[in-house]
This record gives C-alpha cells, sequence and structure tokens, in this order.
C-alpha cells in the first residue's frame, strides 16, 4: 500500500476472490459504474500498477471490461459477464454488511476538478 | 492442407476439430459466427472459441502448432492466415447472462465444427450492442437475420429477460426497415 487512504476498509470477500485489492476494485466498479485505473490507485491506496494488474486479470476473465476515453482506459463490470448477477448480489451484501462510513467512502464520487497528478484529498 | 485456401468455416472446422481431438470442447463464437451466417457480408479476422477445460494450454499451443500457428499471448497466428485464432474466451458459453449448452458439431468437408446458432449468434450480438452500444454489433445481428432463418421470438423472449426490451424494439425496427429494403 502506498498511501494512507487504503487503510480504515475492510475486506470481507477477500479471501473468496484471493485478492483484498480485487475486492474493493469491484466494489468501486460496482458503486461508481466506471472508473479510471489512476483514481482507484489513488484512492484505494494502492500501486497503479497493482491496481492495473488485478484489472488486468479481471478483464482477461471477462469480469470487467475497459475502453478508451480520450488517452485514458475506463473500466466498467462487463454486463455481459455471465455471473454478474449472482456476481452484483455477492458485491452488494459484501458493501450491505461494510460499516456505513466505509460503505459511504465507495459511493462518494469525485465531482471536483482535478488538475492531472494533483492527488486526491478528502 | 493449404489454410489459406479454405473457406473461413472449413479453417473454423479444422481448428475445431483439431481442438476437439485433443480432448477440449471447442465452441466458435463471435464475428467468424456472422461472417459464416451472412455469406461474407462481414468480414472477421478472429476465429474466437470458448474452450473447456481452460488449464491446459499447453495442449491448445500443441493443437494448434500442428497446423502452423504460432502463439502469441491466448492468441494464435499464422503466416499465411490474415485470421488468428483466440482461444481467450472463458467457458461459459454464454449470451448475455443465459448460458447455453455446448452446440452439437456438425460436420463440415472431413472435419467437425461447433459453432452458435444462427439465433444465439444473433443473440451474442445484440448482447455486445445492448451492453457495450456496439452499433456495428447491431449491424451484423440484421445481416445473420437477412441471410438465415432466425427465431425473432426467441431473440425477443431472451431480449425481455436480459431487461433489453428497448433494445429489442430498436432491432426489430432496424430489421424491419431493411427487409422492406430487400423486397
Amino acid at each position: 500500500m502506498t498511501n494512507h487512504s487504503a487503510a480504515g476498509r475492510s475486506a470481507l470477500l477477500g479471501p473468496l476472490l484471493g485478492s483484498t485489492l480485487k475486492e474493493w476494485l469491484l466494489l468501486c466498479l460496482l458503486t461508481r459504474g466506471d472508473a479510471y485505473p489512476r483514481e482507484m490507485a489513488q484512492e484505494l491506496g494502492f500501486a497503479l500498477l497493482a491496481v492495473q494488474k488485478q484489472l488486468s486479470a479481471l478483464e482477461d476473465g471477462g469480469v470487467v471490461y475497459s475502453r478508451m476515453r480520450g488517452r485514458t482506459r475506463l473500466y466498467s463490470l462487463n454486463l455481459r459477464y455471465p455471473f454478474r448477477r449472482e456476481l452484483e448480489a455477492l458485491l452488494r451484501r459484501a458493501l450491505e454488511a461494510l460499516p456505513a462510513a466505509e460503505r459511504e467512502r465507495f459511493y462518494v464520487p469525485r465531482l471536483r476538478p482535478r488538475k492531472p497528478g494533483k492527488p486526491l484529498v478528502r | 492442407m493449404k489454410l489459406s485456401r479454405l473457406t473461413t468455416e472449413r479453417l473454423a472446422a479444422v481448428v475445431c476439430d483439431a481442438l476437439e481431438r485433443r480432448g477440449f470442447t471447442a465452441v466458435l463464437t463471435g464475428g467468424a459466427c456472422v461472417m459464416i451466417y451472412a455469406g461474407g457480408k462481414y468480414v472477421s479476422k478472429d476465429l474466437d472459441f470458448v474452450l473447456s477445460p481452460s488449464d491446459r494450454l499447453k495442449a491448445v499451443e500443441t493443437a494448434l502448432a500442428a497446423l502452423g500457428f504460432r502463439a502469441g499471448g491466448r492468441v494464435y497466428v499464422h503466416p499465411e492466415l490474415d485470421m488468428a485464432v483466440d482461444v481467450g474466451n472463458r467457458w461459459p458459453v454464454a449470451v448475455g447472462q443465459q448460458i447455453l449448452e455446448p452446440p452439437p458439431r456438425r460436420a463440415v468437408s472431413g472435419c467437425y465444427l461447433r459453432m452458435l446458432s444462427a439465433t444465439d449468434c444473433v443473440k451474442d450480438r445484440l448482447a455486445a450492442f445492448y451492453y457495450w452500444e456496439d452499433r456495428q454489433a447491431l449491424e451484423q445481428a440484421i445481416l445473420v437475420c437477412l441471410a438465415q432463418r432466425v427465431s425473432t421470438r426467441e431473440v425477443g423472449r431472451w431480449s425481455r429477460a436480459e431487461g433489453r426490451a428497448a433494445g429489442f424494439a430498436e432491432f426489430r425496427r432496424e430489421l424491419t426497415r431493411r427487409r422492406s429494403r430487400q423486397v
């Protein structure tokens, strides 16, 4: 982990998914619809490379999909994934089981304009 | 056998047959099915196979190397072919949320080919249209409908089950318009 923002998050499905980061990435995509790897890396407190690696593995498995938005790759849950409904149900259960304060953090969208390279600070 | 002289359907059958002889169940999906069903009105550069089991990559490599394909990640290329073989699609065979039984094999010039039915091919393309807003996929679905017998009733049932009644209505409108132009 590269900064403090990952502290204070619980991992409920990490043992099942084999990765805490994978769980948080999926929760991010579930609550936000789509997100950029750099944005998720900063918010979750992981190195960009680690985030890209997990997203790449999820994309290879058809769980998420990406498309280019300008020069950046934007990720979403893959609506064509055959187990999407079951996965979303599981993720929602995990989200409900989180303490309210932690749950809210997944929902908070970044609404403020942000200069390129400027870190996210709440 | 000169692979570059084969039709897409025959080439797909040769590849499918080689994989199934090694113990895989290999199902052709994606744009190559459109190419076969639409009689060449659409050109695909990939033979996309959904493969089971998925953990025997060495056996895939051996089967395809015997045909002259070389591995480049999950995609296999052939020096004489424009088409690549992509075996990176994960089991199960599915169209949106509907999981399909593997389609039966049919003989194609001495080989066996397993591919999506025309109706499931249309669903597969519409899934890309519904979920990825891929309008080229809508066009592909229409091309298959114009060339093959497709159960639009079943496609409608599936679309509603996917929660995409509005998308299906758009597909029907476009198909009706194109059919009227064909007459």
